[in-house]
């Protein structure tokens, strides 16, 4: 019935099959990341894999989006990305659209 | 992979429709889907031990994936279409693991749906501001209250299915504001609609929300939503102005058609009526201006998951009558008079609640457009306004649309705002490009064949609009 994810450390009972942005929206949890250059908080919108708003880190794995993952035991979540400049995850893992920044390089280049 | 007549790309209602009448007709059939299950946004399947808990959901939706599966198709799910060969007409996708393949067949189907619309205001990219679609996931699919309090706004007949399945989950809805005024609403009789027998199924989510005393306001929209960290309160403009408190505000103003992939095929493409968006230009069995690419369902303009599921057949239908297949032709007259009859019903859908556009021309300048790049209104109006520019002109200078969502957020607002801002500037959307989704760097490189399109595909510099389109 309930499964068992770790949200920054901490441990969450969820239930059993449900999609990851269920299970933070109904632990209560809604910054999923913070947008990389205003730091404002962000949490998942689209609900269907297209506004990329609800990624965060699923098991060391940056760039995952909630909407489109199910929970399962054991999963480790981290809601903010490393904010250390100089950390190497992250940039290898999406292609961005063409003509476009990822929202990391994107302004102020 | 040309020993293959039919490659359907999306397998959502059109896509398995068209599949499963291709493949019972005798046609080998395979079916591309981006996402680990089939089923599409409509008939998105329970996980297992969801169904477990609660029974299945839309177990019309199983019994159709089952049949498609049954019938011998070959299911590509998890696989990103991201982009169009050289020889325009080979598909570029990228695997589950990320791997690169190319697939081909004697017709394409492009069944790739849509997305819904939101018009931006000032706070929309609070968390707590969602889709209508994301609330209804989370009630139906998942079984989980998106909020507690919680305000639906916008346009559309699909709110009200969709405040109906979050009082299911226990939601206290507080009110739906309804831009346009599709509805009446007597104070003693139960809510009714304008054309009450065409839109029946509406009738009986009024009335389920009557009966729970959730108030429709129409002529109501959004002006702005606040909270400290996430929505707190949401002020509403138009003939019910106020503030509501609220944790979870839904949005929607319609839904916009994924043709990003028919543009890149070349087919012929006409501007929307309105609000100037192209959609492909397609005749009753999908058939666009290449003869080898149908496209079916919400792709081709949107019109519902009846109207969805019907294309589709007529699509497989016409493939298999070209093919050389017995088709009777009663059979085929049939679909196409549902084709019809479903179109003509939703033009009439689409007359009742046009997306409100102009209340794009009252969004404060400081207002967030572009949620990926944080491009504000007023950076739009004044690059659009200042040198003539077009939509893709602004999007180059302030890099509206250039995000990872790759303007579908913001599209239909940049070009709205654009057009507002320099009256000059031609109709036209963004350009279509590859990749049309983000993908794993690995699936790019590779096949050695296909690298020149994967190279176009690479950011020119600058963000300079090129000439990406294939063909
Ligand atoms: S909520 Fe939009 S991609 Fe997940």
């Amino acid at each position: 019935m309930s499964v068992h994810i770790h949200v920054d450390g901490r441990r969450v009972p969820v239930p059993e099959g449900i999609s990851l942005a269920a299970a933070l929206v109904g632990s209560g949890h809604w910054t999923f990341r913070r947008h990389a250059v205003s730091g404002r908080p962000r949490g998942p919108f689209c609900g269907m894999g297209v506004c990329f708003e609800c990624e965060l880190t699923v098991d060391g794995q940056p760039g995952v989006r909630a909407c489109l993952a199910h929970v399962r035991d054991g999963m480790r979540v981290e809601t903010c990305p490393p904010t250390d400049p100089d950390d190497p995850s992250g940039g290898d893992v999406l292609a961005a659209a063409p003509g476009a920044g990822t929202t990391e390089e994107g302004r102020g280049v | 992979m040309s020993d293959r007549d039919v490659l359907i790309v999306g397998g959502g209602p059109a896509g398995l429709s068209a599949a499963l009448s291709a493949a019972q007709g005798g046609l080998r059939v395979a079916l591309v889907d981006e996402h680990t299950e089939l089923g599409g946004q409509y008939f998105k399947r329970r996980h297992p031990a969801v169904v477990a808990r609660h029974g299945d959901f839309r177990p019309a939706g199983t019994r159709l994936v089952t049949a498609v599966r049954q019938a011998g198709v070959d299911c590509l799910t998890g696989h990103l279409v991201w982009g169009v060969a050289d020889d325009g007409a080979t598909l570029l996708v990228a695997g589950p693991d990320g791997a690169p393949h190319a697939l081909r067949a004697r017709f394409t189907v492009l069944a790739t749906g849509a997305h819904e619309r939101v018009l931006p205001f000032p706070g929309w990219q609070l968390p707590g501001v969602v889709t209508a679609g994301l609330a209804l996931h989370l009630a139906t699919i998942d079984r989980v209250p998106v909020g507690r309090r919680v305000l639906l706004a916008g346009t559309g007949p699909f709110l009200l299915p969709v405040a109906c399945a979050l009082l299911e989950v226990g939601v206290r809805v507080v009110g739906v504001a309804e831009a346009n005024h599709p509805y009446r609403l007597g104070r003693h009789a139960a809510a009714s609609l304008r054309y009450p027998a065409r839109l029946r199924e509406l009738a009986g989510y009024l009335a389920t929300l009557v009966r729970h005393r959730v108030p429709v306001w129409q002529d109501t929209y959004v002006l702005s939503a606040s909270g400290p960290d996430r929505l707190r309160q949401v002020t509403l403009g138009g003939r019910h102005a106020g503030t509501v408190e609220a944790d979870v505000l839904c949005v929607g103003h319609g839904f916009r058609p994924n043709v990003e992939l028919a543009r890149l095929l070349g087919c012929e493409t006409r501007p929307d009526p309105v609000v100037g968006e192209p959609v492909p230009v397609a005749d009753v069995v999908g058939r666009t201006s290449r003869p080898d690419v149908y496209v079916v369902g919400e792709a081709a303009g949107i019109a519902g998951v009846h109207a969805a599921r019907a294309r589709g057949q007529a699509a497989a239908l016409d493939i298999l009558a070209r093919t050389g297949r017995a088709v009777p032709p009663a059979r085929q007259r049939r679909v196409h008079a549902r084709v019809r009859r479903l179109a003509r019903f939703a033009a009439l859908t689409e007359a009742l609640f046009p997306p409100p556009l102009h209340l794009l021309d009252g969004i404060p300048d400081d207002t967030e457009v572009c949620r990926c790049e944080q491009v504000s209104a007023g950076e739009i109006r004044a690059t659009a306004g200042l040198a003539h520019n077009g939509l893709n002109a602004t999007k180059g200078f302030t890099r509206a649309g250039m995000g990872l969502c790759q303007g579908r957020e913001c599209g239909t607002a940049v070009a709205c705002l654009t057009r507002a801002a320099n009256p000059h500037a031609p109709a036209e959307a963004f350009t279509a490009r590859m990749p049309v989704r983000p993908v794993p760097v690995t699936a790019l490189g590779v096949p050695p064949r296909h690298a020149a399109g994967a190279d176009r595909g690479r950011p020119a510099g600058g963000g300079t609009p090129g000439g990406e389109v294939v063909r």
